[in-house]
């Protein structure tokens, strides 16, 4: 069972909800004022004196070659360069854009099999679009024109654009660290016999009264955050290496640009500017590594790169596409007594978190059901496509296209309703999460899917949507999912915070947790304010500066309000606790019979009695004698908390979406009607920025079903690598949507919170392709589910078109 | 590459500068003039990143428009909204609806939503939807967005009488 709710003893008090200041309420957020001007500076704003620009010469000829000879010569000559760079102008140390093995031990790394792989230009191109060289000039359009003139020689090499072409035997080696171009496994020492999972799947299929099977392929789907990737870094005249850029994580980047460029991290200098969006796209380095190399060839002279949207596309990390097949077992009444899967990832050219995606993928099947008997297995493989990495979900939204399908076509083969059998067999609090490591604290998922069936109508619909006739059919799905607050016990964890109060009590709290978007810095505002009793404009927070601050992972695994708000809590739990202490003398109480409201500390119940906080701060820091007394005017010293907080819980989200659609028989087209989507939040810091991180995600998890794919011709060419060609929907291809918010305050999460971050996106993709099964029968295995297949499979299947 | 001398007139004040013929009002807004709240997204006209208003509210995709045909014209980007340090209504209703969140497609968002609410006083939901096609936003799904729109129009509507 879990333990009594900590946050509440750790505040010292029984505040009930309602007394909350600023905690569930919807605060201004703190960046808008600037972003509605456009005052706020992204990476790409930034100008400084005697700026340079920087180009990367890519490969656009082949998606597989070894390069033999490369003639620098002519791009050196042209106008306006200041610089040619190939691979032997810049340090030859191998790297790994990916910061997720920073974050396991390195026995863990070693026994994963993270290795260290690429180069700032290659020799061996591994995708259409690899960097091969570098251009400094003048002008951006000096560079680029520099850049025309690299003369290349090449040698083909076949394309490799499946794990079964890679993978064959006599195919060419990615890296002679990974035969076989098998980029990873689950290890045996880690996960006896290569698996995750309990009891034994293969006797369990035996006692199932039915069994069934499927492979289903999740699509190579990317982030398009909205502000493409610009980077500006300088070699300055004291030696340090400045690097302004957008990373998710900037405390392991600036580690790992130390270590790349063999330098101490007091001499390389990290500025995340406002970040315009990330998805996971930025969750280790992009183009840092390169910036960084151009800045050290031209010391004192800053450089800036500035990619178009379709280099962007090439070069962050996409989600991976996979192949996942499924194996389920039932008895007759639902009970579901084995699930058997495996999924094996596209890589994509590099490594980066290879290790990661294929084993979290099957974490989240172990989080979801009560199945008697589980079995995963994970794999990658090397392909000659764009790098493949973090999006949003990390795996869990591919196990939800196919779990939540597969369970779907149980319940429908055993007449059982979908969503009574999810509410019968999803884990409960007490039960092991995924990874089977801590107990589930918290768990609103009944709520979740009871207030969202009423909303959006379930059991009249579902009722009435089965065996439809027409051309035009409905059908209403439903799906479940629960995602992860933080990466405790998986990977590191790790939030420092310096809460320093002024001399007016106005406080600053130093942290880097990013927001990219989310509205992070917003929501620690407020948990820093309701913890040190303040108003709202009294409190600032620094981040984004690498001097400044101290350790942060950075934004992913939807850990910063569940990890970062907790360090931001108890940092300020004591940095009121020391005011309060010295109030306490001044005011002859006891710390704990005192209350702050307005910057006036009081004893609780005699009003009368109080003390300015100001004053007590002020004095700390102007602490002069008092020339009558001959003693000191106040207890001297600036206060000031800190913490280096390593949380030891993890408290899970669950939520569902019903999606409602409508499918035209003749054109093959899906009209998503209306989305409705509740989430175990625990409890809403700021409920607005909440439903934004679920609206948001909704239409990334349409996407992902619908539209989203990035396309390869033969000659692994992406075919669609811009906003021109690829389908995000628009605002009015989105439906009606909805957000519930369930608030069951965890007792591991600051003032009872649990994360939204990632969570948002995954239940959609479920919920609509069940909806489109229920209104044509079939289950579409192939994502994205677009009026093609939709069309060839009501044809194949003889389903009649009206 | 051919020059031209032309004169912008860019949130109410007049620029007269030489452009090449193949920069676009983009690259001279955000490079020549230091002006960089109009944000480059796409460069292919489908994002609405770099919508800027002209003479008669019509909004423009910036990255699509050759500077050197803008002689004369009259351009206001979303910082150019703001009058006298008061915001626009539309700017304060993504304020007041959350309709933000990274921010990069905001300017050029609240541009489209002052475009369309110029020409349609009283737009419905899916006219409102219909005027934000060729601008992405990949936050927010668009509710907030839709909804700040709708209450600023409700609030122009008021202060017009």
């Amino acid at each position: 069972m879990p333990p009594a709710k900590r946050w509440l003893r750790q505040l010292g008090e029984d505040t009930s909800m309602s007394e909350f200041k600023t905690i569930g309420k919807n605060e201004e957020r703190v960046d808008i004022r600037a972003k509605v001007l456009g005052s706020a500076v992204y990476a790409a704003d930034l100008k400084m004196p005697g700026m340079l620009h920087g180009k990367i010469v890519r490969c656009y000829e082949y998606a597989h070659a070894r390069v033999l000879s490369l003639d620098l010569s002519a791009a050196a000559a042209a106008p306006g360069v200041v610089k040619v760079l190939g691979p032997a102008d810049v340090t030859k140390k191998a790297f790994n854009k990916s910061v997720i093995d920073l974050m396991a031990s390195e026995t863990s790394a070693q026994m994963l099999g993270d290795i260290e792989e690429q180069h700032i230009f290659t020799e061996h191109v591994k995708f259409y679009g690899d960097g091969i060289a570098g251009i400094i000039a003048k002008t951006e359009e000096q560079a680029e024109h520099a850049a025309s003139l690299v003369v290349v020689e090449y040698e083909e090499l076949p394309v490799y654009l499946t794990p079964e072409e890679s993978g064959a035997p006599d195919a060419v080696q990615f890296t002679p660290e990974k035969p076989g171009n098998k980029a990873f496994e689950l290890p045996d020492g880690m996960f006896p016999g290569g698996v995750l999972g309990w009891g034994d799947v293969d006797d369990a299929f035996e006692e199932a009264d039915i069994v069934f099977e499927d492979t289903f392929y999740t699509p190579k789907q990317k982030q398009c955050q909205m502000e493409p990737n610009s980077y500006v870094a300088l070699y300055d005249d004291e030696g340090r290496l400045n690097c302004w850029m957008s990373s998710q994580m900037p405390k392991l980047v600036h580690e790992k640009l130390a270590r790349l460029f063999e330098m101490p991290m007091s001499m390389v200098k990290v500025t995340q500017t406002v970040v315009g969006g990330g998805f996971g796209a930025r969750l280790g380095m992009v183009l840092e590594p390169e910036i960084c190399a151009m800045a050290l060839a031209v010391p004192g002279r800053p450089v800036k790169i500035q990619e178009p949207r379709e280099e962007d596309w090439l070069t962050s990390p996409s989600r991976h596409p996979s192949r996942y097949w499924m194996k389920l077992g039932f008895k007759k009444d639902g009970t579901p007594v084995a699930c058997d899967a495996k999924s094996v990832n596209f890589k994509g050219g590099y490594y980066l978190d290879g290790s990661a995606l294929a084993s979290t993928t099957g974490f989240w099947l172990q989080g979801m059901y009560r199945f008697d008997n589980l079995r995963y297995k994970g794999e990658s493989y090397f392909t000659n496509q764009p790098v493949c990495g973090a999006f949003r979900g990390y795996g869990n939204p591919q196990t939800n296209f196919v779990l939540e399908q597969m369970i779907e076509r149980g319940c429908v083969e055993l007449g059982i309703d979908p969503m009574e059998w999810r509410k019968k067999w999803h884990k409960q609090v007490g039960d092991m999460s995924w990874l089977n490591a801590t107990p589930y604290t918290s768990c609103a998922l009944d709520e979740c899917l009871e207030r969202g069936a009423e909303v959006i109508g379930w059991e009249e619909k579902r009722k009435k949507y089965d065996n439809q006739t027409g051309t035009k059919r409905r059908g209403i799905g439903v799906a479940v999912g629960n995602h992860t607050s933080g990466a405790f016990p998986m990977i590191l964890e790790q939030t420092t915070c310096t809460v320093r109060l002024n001399e007016d009590a106005s406080a600053t709290i130093l942290i880097a947790c990013s927001d990219i978007g989310q509205g992070s810095h917003t929501t620690l505002r407020q948990i820093a304010a309701e913890t040190l009793g303040l108003p709202l404009q009294d409190v600032r927070l620094d981040t984004g500066d690498s001097d400044a601050d101290g350790f942060d992972i950075g934004a992913h695994a939807s850990r910063t309000l569940y990890v970062g708000g907790t360090a931001v809590m108890k940092a300020c739990q004591d940095a009121r606790g020391q005011l309060f202490a010295r109030a306490a003398k001044i005011l002859e109480a006891d710390s704990d019979e005192l209350d702050i409201e307005d910057k006036q500390i009081f004893v609780k119940g005699s009003p009368e009695r109080s003390v300015s906080a100001a004053k007590i701060c002020r004095d700390g820091i102007y602490n002069f004698m008092n020339m009558a007394t001959g003693e000191l005017e106040g207890e001297p010293g600036q206060i000031q908390a800190y913490i280096s907080y390593k949380p030891d819980n993890n408290s899970p989200p669950f939520f569902s979406t019903f999606v409602e659609v409508e499918v035209d028989t003749e054109t093959g087209e899906v009209e998503v009607l209306e989305l409705v989507s509740s989430h175990d939040i625990g409890r809403a810091i700021h409920p607005a920025i909440c439903e934004g991180q679920m609206e948001g995600g909704a239409q990334q998890g349409l996407g992902m079903v619908l539209t989203e794919e990035t396309y390869f011709d033969e000659k692994g060419f992406a075919t669609n690598n811009s906003f021109t060609d690829y389908k995000m929907l628009g605002a009015s291809d989105m439906p009606k949507m909805t957000s519930i918010l369930v608030e069951n305050p965890d007792p591991y999460g600051p003032y009872g919170a649990k994360s939204v971050g990632e969570a948002g996106l995954v239940t959609p993709v479920g919920a609509t392709a069940n909806a489109i099964y229920q209104a044509t029968g079939i289950q579409f295995t192939q994502g994205p589910i677009t009026p093609e297949k939709i069309l060839h499979a009501i044809k194949e299947k003889g389903v009649s078109y009206v | 590459m051919s020059k031209h001398a032309i004169t912008l007139k860019v949130n109410g004040e007049s620029y007269d500068i030489v452009v090449a013929s193949n920069k676009t009002l983009l690259n001279v807004l955000r490079e020549q003039l230091d002006m960089p709240e109009t944000k480059y997204g796409c460069g292919t006209g489908e994002c609405g990143a770099c919508s800027v208003l002209v003479e008669d509210n019509t909004a423009i995709n910036a990255c699509l428009t050759l500077a050197a045909t803008m002689d004369g014209r009259e351009i206001t980007t979303a910082a150019g909204l703001q009058v006298n340090g008061e915001l626009h209504p539309v700017q304060q209703a993504f304020i007041d609806h959350h309709a933000v969140q990274c921010g990069f497609c905001t300017p050029g968002m609240i541009v489209k939503g002052v475009s369309l609410l110029e020409k349609n006083p009283d737009p419905s939901e899916e006219e409102i939807r219909e005027g934000l096609e060729g601008s992405i936003c990949r936050c927010t799904g668009y509710v907030k967005i839709v909804e700040a729109i709708d209450a600023a129009g409700k609030e122009m509507a008021k202060a017009a009488g």
